[in-house]
């Protein structure tokens, strides 16, 4: 029975060292190539490497809403302060039980009208539309039947007047340079069919008139954790993906699109929990089933600032519908894998997300009983384990680290000392602590999902302070 | 044993990391602080050549020489522009000046043209900001730049567009499009346009050596350039109508040509779109779509009563178009109801809406 154990640790070892070697390769890569992409962008910048001149491509900004009375109006009044002229704005609610359409129209002095809308893609149909001309742009306020988020954001698509449109969520707020920004891709090349902008958490930001005036980290803790890990997985993970064409999900805050072509994939899926990667992924099948030429873009520098969560319940609920969407997602489009056709997107990207996303917390945990087996049965070498822990830890809150500063540095935000040391300190607590919360709530994600899949995922809301 | 060289090799991946961030931390401080004085230094040597300037004096041969050494490097380049940047541009010492460095600039554009692209990108952004070399002929430098407008970024070949524009010379301007044709360099047709429309030389010239020129170009240009053509003059109405007629032409120069009679009435096109307006053409509707659009342009019974029939059309742009266009033509929602008739149920929802929607923006427009 010894030997049997003894056998099983060994191919557990073999198999845990490929996978961290795999792993600390990947976040190694990622942070190396997304700290020199940033610099490099900064660089170009300095040297008027830039399309400086007015190119506007016509936008319409879609807004799903769902019982968001508390934040809908501080995002509005961001989308009217951009630096842009040619867009309109469209906002969804989708049969929310709170005041969100009155808030819009009270706020904005709406008017109801009785608005043909084609219905290109199907969703629920619409129960009233309100219009008014009276600011910088057209806003549109359309209340519809319950349908959940991708059916909200279809029909946002359907009343949209514009060969491109823009979603965001209704609890952020856009930088106001960021639509100028986040089309600069799309006069960059005619392939340009989606691009995705970067996702910051505005917890800590004082944000005035789309303009970040003071930058501070996050009094919270959870919040503050949550900087740390948006500038390691995220940031740097996508901009290494956008090298090769490879990015498979442009988070549903803030996200550009070719709406003939979306229109033409089928739109938004209603089945899924992640729509906004379900899209992506579906688009790239889309593209390469049918031969089209086509490269999907992250931009660095458009941004937008979202609320996240503060409190641990909360991450937990948004972190389990994350999940589920990657499940759903990689799940419908199982084809890929290992499918010579979709090249790199197929070996790396989808491999990468089936592996150290979405197998990763069964692994992570697996790891662990492992850990206590060898322990039980006297087989480990404690100070070895040890400083491999010590080591895992140390080197993943360096890169979460240097992740962070190149964004820092990059957009020339200024960090008071205090920051710095919380974030020094913080990013050891989230590679040892948090991780593996999140990696346990991932591992029950799964458990009951289908009851809840048209659910919007709620968490609690802050109003957004936009001057 | 094997495993323990892995981690210790992490191990040495993190302190180089953190060494990395502890240094270039430093670098970007001081790389700030070292711009500035650079930019204090140029400004103090063009301030001094200013004064010989107003008395009467030539720049010194000392300072040109200088910024021969000086500007090659890209840093110092910035720092020029930048103090540049502050002086008034309606001085004529500052004319003078600018005219007197010449030999420099041609001496740079030979340095910077083995420069890679971002370099040389900063360059033309450069010349195309302080007007250097305006409406001087056909020179080495232009050469220079034309070969830019091929390389393999954008803001290289924008940047570079940009600053030949700035010369003022059409010859080159059009000799540059047909290169980056030849060359299969991408600018999209938004970004020509808007370069093309700041131009400094003559706009009818330009025109002029375009028209004469338009086979040569490709599909795409040639989009771009009927749109820049539409946004600086209505002179062109035959040529424009010339390609509207002939169904060899691509569809998107045919939609282009149709837009130019959108802006400018001609009264021979009015004939032609009435045909596209009503064209039962269900697979080419563009042409119907924005035909409908620009007979708001144009008035009479005939053109009424064909928007009223692109009412029923089956696809929803005409419909859409052509409500507008019968709107803009002061049409009453009554007149419009009685032309349209009891039977056609979007098409009374379409005209309901463009009707409610044109009051709330007049109501807008009153308070």
């Amino acid at each position: 029975m010894r030997d049997f154990i003894q056998l099983f640790l060994r191919c557990v070892e073999f198999f845990f060292i490929l996978y961290m070697v795999g792993y600390a390769s990947f976040l190694f890569l990622s942070v190396t190539v997304g700290s020199s992409t940033l610099y490099a962008a900064k660089r170009r910048n300095a040297l008027k490497n830039e399309l400086s001149n007015d190119y506007y491509v016509p936008v319409s900004v879609i807004v799903p809403a769902y019982n968001e009375e508390v934040t809908i109006e501080a995002t509005i009044r961001s989308l009217l302060a951009l630096d842009y002229r040619l867009y309109e704005i469209i906002v969804v609610d989708d049969g929310s039980s709170d005041r969100t359409s009155e808030t819009v129209q009270h706020a904005f002095g709406m008017r109801r009208i009785d608005r043909p809308i084609q219905q290109r893609i199907a969703c629920q149909p619409q129960e009233a539309v309100y219009e008014t001309r009276s600011w910088k742009v057209p806003i549109t306020l359309v209340r519809k039947k319950n349908g959940g988020k991708a059916d909200a954001l279809n029909m946002g698509i359907n009343v949209s007047g514009y060969p491109y449109f823009l979603c965001i969520d209704a609890d952020s707020v856009l930088q106001r340079d960021s639509l100028d920004k986040i089309v600069r891709p799309v006069l960059e090349s005619d392939n340009v069919i989606a691009v995705g902008g970067s996702v910051r958490p505005c917890n800590g930001a004082e944000i005035e008139q789309g303009t970040v005036i003071r930058y501070r980290m996050p009094n919270n803790l959870i919040a503050c954790m949550q900087v740390l890990e948006y500038d390691r997985s995220f940031l740097a993970s996508r901009i290494l993906f956008d090298q090769f064409n490879g990015n498979i999900i442009i988070s549903g805050a803030f996200g550009l699109f070719q709406k003939n072509l979306v229109i033409d994939a089928g739109g938004y899926d209603h089945n899924t929990m992640g729509e906004d990667m379900e899209l992506v992924v579906k688009l790239h099948v889309f593209c390469r089933e049918h031969g089209i030429p086509y490269r999907i873009r992250y931009v660095t520098d458009a941004i937008c600032w979202t609320q996240v969560p503060e409190r641990l319940r909360d991450l937990c609920k948004q972190r389990r519908r994350w999940h589920i969407g990657l499940f759903q997602s990689m799940m419908k489009h199982r084809n890929i894998l290992g499918n010579p056709k979709y090249g790199a997107v197929s070996f790396i990207s989808y491999f990468y997300f089936l592996i150290y996303e979405l197998y990763s917390p069964y692994i992570e945990v697996f790891g662990i009983f492992a850990t206590l087996l060898a322990f039980a049965v006297g087989l480990i070498n404690v100070p070895f384990m040890i400083l491999f822990f010590g080591i895992y830890v140390v080197y993943s809150a360096v890169l979460s680290l240097s992740a962070f500063f190149a964004r820092v540095h990059t957009v020339d935000l200024k960090l008071h000392i205090t920051d710095m040391l919380k974030a020094i300190g913080l990013c050891i607590v989230e590679v040892s602590c948090l991780r593996f919360i999140l990696a346990w709530v991932r591992i029950t994600a799964l458990i009951g999902y289908r009851q809840k899949k048209d659910e919007w995922g709620k968490i609690e809301r802050q109003k957004i302070e936009f001057k | 044993m094997g495993t323990e060289i892995l981690l210790y090799f992490y191990g040495l991946v993190c302190l180089s990391m953190l060494a990395f961030n502890i240094v270039y931390s430093l670098y970007l401080r001081l790389g700030d602080r070292k711009l500035d004085q650079r930019v204090s230094f140029f400004s103090r040597a063009v301030s001094d050549q200013l004064q010989h300037i107003r008395a009467g004096q030539p720049v010194e041969t000392r300072h040109l020489a200088s910024l021969n050494r000086r500007l090659s490097r890209v840093s110092n380049l910035l720092a020029y522009d930048r103090a540049l940047e502050a002086l008034p541009r309606q001085d004529a010492a500052v004319e003078s000046y600018l005219h007197q460095i010449e030999p420099t600039i041609l001496y740079l554009a030979t340095k910077y043209r083995r420069r890679e692209n971002t370099q040389a990108a900063f360059f033309c952004y450069f010349l195309a900001q302080n007007r250097i070399l305006r409406q001087m002929p056909m020179d080495e430098i232009q050469r220079i730049l034309v070969t830019f407008t091929s390389r393999d970024s954008l803001y290289c070949r924008v940047n570079a567009l940009k600053a030949l524009c700035a010369f003022g010379s059409a010859e080159t301007i059009v000799d540059t499009l047909l290169y980056c044709d030849r060359q299969s360099s991408f600018l999209h047709a938004k970004v020509l346009v808007e370069t093309l429309l700041s131009f400094t030389g003559n706009h009818a010239e330009l025109i002029r050596l375009v028209w004469e020129r338009f086979d040569r170009f490709s599909n795409g240009t040639k989009r771009a350039l009927l749109d820049y053509i539409r946004f600086n003059s209505g002179a062109y109405c035959e040529q424009m109508l010339g390609l509207m007629l002939d169904p060899k032409t691509d569809k998107e120069l045919r939609l282009a040509a149709i837009r130019y009679f959108g802006r400018y009435y001609y009264l021979p096109a009015k004939q032609p779109l009435l045909e596209f307006v009503s064209s039962p053409d269900e697979l080419n509707w563009e042409y119907a779509a924005i035909s409908a659009t620009a007979l708001s342009n144009y008035t009479g019974e005939d053109v009424d009563a064909a928007l009223v029939r692109a009412i029923h059309s089956s696809n929803w742009y005409v419909r859409y178009n052509a409500a507008i266009s019968l709107e803009s033509h002061g049409m009453t929602y009554e007149e419009m109801l009685a032309a349209v008739g009891p039977g056609d149920r979007y098409a009374r929802e379409m005209l309901a809406y463009r009707l409610e929607s044109r009051r709330q923006q007049e109501e807008t427009l009153l308070v």
